[in-house]
């Protein structure tokens, strides 16, 4: 089909130029060319527009992480005043050095733990056929579109009875709970892009179901792991409604998302150190985003579009 | 269409009984694997994300309070707490509106957005399309709560940069604070959402668009159809299933907005005009210590996000078996 139409343009472009001679066909292409200049220059500025409100938060942000002098009050776009001076202080009296530990603890564990949790369910769920299978995965996908706001209330109690209020242990259960849905729904593509006859191969060499999974399939499925585990990392270092219920008055226990908090004062709040904070909290992030990237939107994709 | 978007799948096309059991006998080990597998994530599940529910729902039945809290003891009231917000005037003109208006126009926005950015970013060369793509990455990855902080930070009344930047073109002759009005406190919102929004959906379209035949568009172009036309009648109609799941999943995000106002000044409960769903369940339940009441808020929310998402299974059957 598409050689049929390229034929016809051939030919109807050659009627053309035979037709009204070559320098009706020179100012058409100068006319093209123009037309051409001026798509691109469109372009340009599109693009141009979509980079400056795409990044202007980051920048505003580290800009007056950086400024020693932000929130006096006219600020300029850049700095007036470069200083480590913000950090510094979020970092030492702020408390964000307890509260960035207290995080990366809270993270740590709820990857380990989900990542193993999940890859077990995403193989039973990709690799077998059962009954209720397909009753499992619809469940998995309704309970992630749960709201946060409908399980803080009965998990608070739960905890609360638990008498795990104020501590991270509380918190990190709650976190595993939390990412093994999206985990689970995700190792599931990349088990099942495993072929089988690997699998089988390692049957034939004598291999028992544990051998096989160790060395065939971990291996295999180890990048799909890598980008769960970074999802439920951010989910971890970013949420904010649990950590503020559940850690309520222990401030010695807070993570970073609401160890923010500290720096609205009654009357007037310290932009610079909220900003120098917020850049703590989002470097990690930034940098493990763009790391999985790709991995992750197709990942995204394919758990929602595919099914 | 959906074969350009998704991982490769070896389950696709393949018999269903599987040989991931080994050898042809199968013994009740074999059997019950899945089942092995499962039962930890299950166990996790059903301790964290099922009972719960269950209890959300058991508490809204009740006036439970702190002392129901501390005692364990059930007071049941029936569907008091129903009656109650389905008469009080607030859910009318408040909480509704904030809720349901702003989702639709923050769908409609970033959809918009999103889409608009894909087709940019579709027809730029390589370079400036890894550009766009890492800038992009970057308000994707940006924590709700910090880029909230920020937004607030740049509409500050006081030292905010808009402020400084009308006063300083003449537009306004002393500070407005933005987070007082209803109105401009919810475009602030929408502001943050559809600018923490957009990145998702135009990586999605991006990834549909680039799997549309480059000859059907290149065929239409022959024809004489226009970009626009182009868009409406080629790529549209082959993007279906991307669009609809991308619309779906960001009327789920943009239903159970909760940090993005409670963060915001007067967002917490103080400035009443603000509330939403989320943020209402939660200041009555945490605030007022009427978790009872709270709890049938969050359940209603519950309700309303089940039946979007009823939805967008629904969808995601109709193309393939799970």
């Amino acid at each position: 089909m598409s050689t049929d139409t390229t034929n016809r343009v051939d030919a109807s472009s050659r009627r053309s130029t035979e037709a009204s001679g070559p320098t009706v066909a020179g100012l058409r292409r100068s006319r093209r060319t123009a037309r051409k200049t001026r798509v691109a220059a469109g372009k340009a500025v599109l693009v141009v527009v979509l980079l400056a409100f795409t990044l202007f938060p980051a920048f505003w942000m580290l800009s007056s992480a950086f400024d020693a002098k932000a929130g006096a009050g006219g600020q300029q776009l850049l700095p007036r005043e470069w200083s480590l001076s913000n950090f510094e202080y979020v970092l030492t009296e702020g408390g964000f050095d307890v509260f960035l530990r207290n995080s990366a603890i809270v993270a740590l564990v709820t990857v380990l733990a989900s990542a193993l949790l999940a890859l077990l369910a995403s193989v039973a769920v990709a690799r077998f056929r059962f009954t209720f299978r397909t009753t499992m995965l619809l469940m998995i996908l309704i309970v992630q579109m749960v709201p946060l706001e409908a399980l803080v209330i009965p998990l608070f109690v739960q905890v609360r009875d638990l008498q795990l209020l104020n501590t991270l242990l509380g918190l990190m259960v709650v976190y595993v709970a939390l990412s093994l849905p999206f985990g689970i729904w995700m190792l599931r593509g990349f088990v099942a892009a495993v072929p089988v006859e690997l699998e089988e191969a390692a049957y034939i060499d004598g291999a028992s179901w544990g051998r096989m999974f160790r060395s065939v399939l971990l291996p295999l499925v180890m990048p799909g792991l890598v980008a769960t585990s970074v999802f439920s990392f951010i989910t971890a270092w970013n949420e904010f409604i649990f950590a503020m219920t559940l850690l309520g008055g222990a401030t010695e226990n807070y993570t970073v998302a609401i160890g923010l908090k500290q720096f609205f004062g009654e009357h007037s709040n310290e932009w610079g150190y909220i900003m120098a904070a917020s850049t703590i909290i989002t470097i990690p992030v930034m940098v493990f985003f763009v790391i999985v990237q790709r991995r992750l939107s197709s990942g995204l994709v394919a758990g929602a579009v595919k099914g | 269409m959906s074969n350009t978007l998704q991982v490769p799948s070896a389950v696709q096309g393949a018999p269903a009984p599987r040989a991931a059991g080994g050898p042809a006998r199968k013994s009740l080990l074999t059997r019950s694997r899945p089942w092995l597998l499962l039962a930890p994530a299950l166990a996790v599940l059903a301790v964290l994300m099922l009972w719960p529910l269950v209890r959300v729902f058991l508490f809204s039945l009740q006036d439970y309070g702190l002392r129901e809290i501390v005692s364990g003891e059930p007071n049941w009231i029936g569907i008091a707490n129903y009656g109650e917000i389905f008469t009080s005037p607030e859910l009318y003109t408040v909480v509704l509106p904030n809720t349901v208006g702003f989702a639709v126009l923050a769908v409609a926005g970033t959809v918009a957005l999103g889409t608009a950015v894909a087709v940019l970013m579709a027809s730029l060369g390589l370079f400036w399309r890894t550009v766009v793509g890492s800038a992009i990455m970057i308000a994707w990855a940006m924590p709700a709560v910090t880029g909230t902080y920020v937004w607030i930070w740049i509409f500050d009344a006081d030292r905010g940069i808009f402020n400084e930047t009308l006063e300083a073109l003449g537009l306004i002759d002393e500070p407005v604070n933005w987070f007082t009005n209803r109105y401009t406190f919810y475009a602030i919102v929408l502001l943050n959402v559809i600018h923490h929004g957009f990145p998702f959906v135009a990586i999605t379209i991006l990834a549909g668009l680039l799997g549309v035949p480059k000859e059907m568009l290149e065929a239409a172009e022959m024809d004489g159809a226009g970009a626009w036309r182009r868009f409406w009648r080629i790529i549209v109609p082959n993007l279906k299933q991307v669009f609809a799941v991308v619309i779906i999943l960001s009327t789920i995000w943009d239903f159970k907005v909760f940090a993005q106002v409670y963060l915001m000044p007067g967002g917490s409960g103080s400035n009443r005009e603000a509330l939403n769903l989320g943020v209402w369940s939660y200041v009555e339940s945490f605030g007022q210590n009427r978790y009872g009441f709270g709890s049938a808020i969050a359940v209603l929310l519950t309700l309303v996000l089940l039946a979007i998402t009823v939805v967008y299974v629904r969808t995601m059957l109709k193309e393939e078996e799970l």
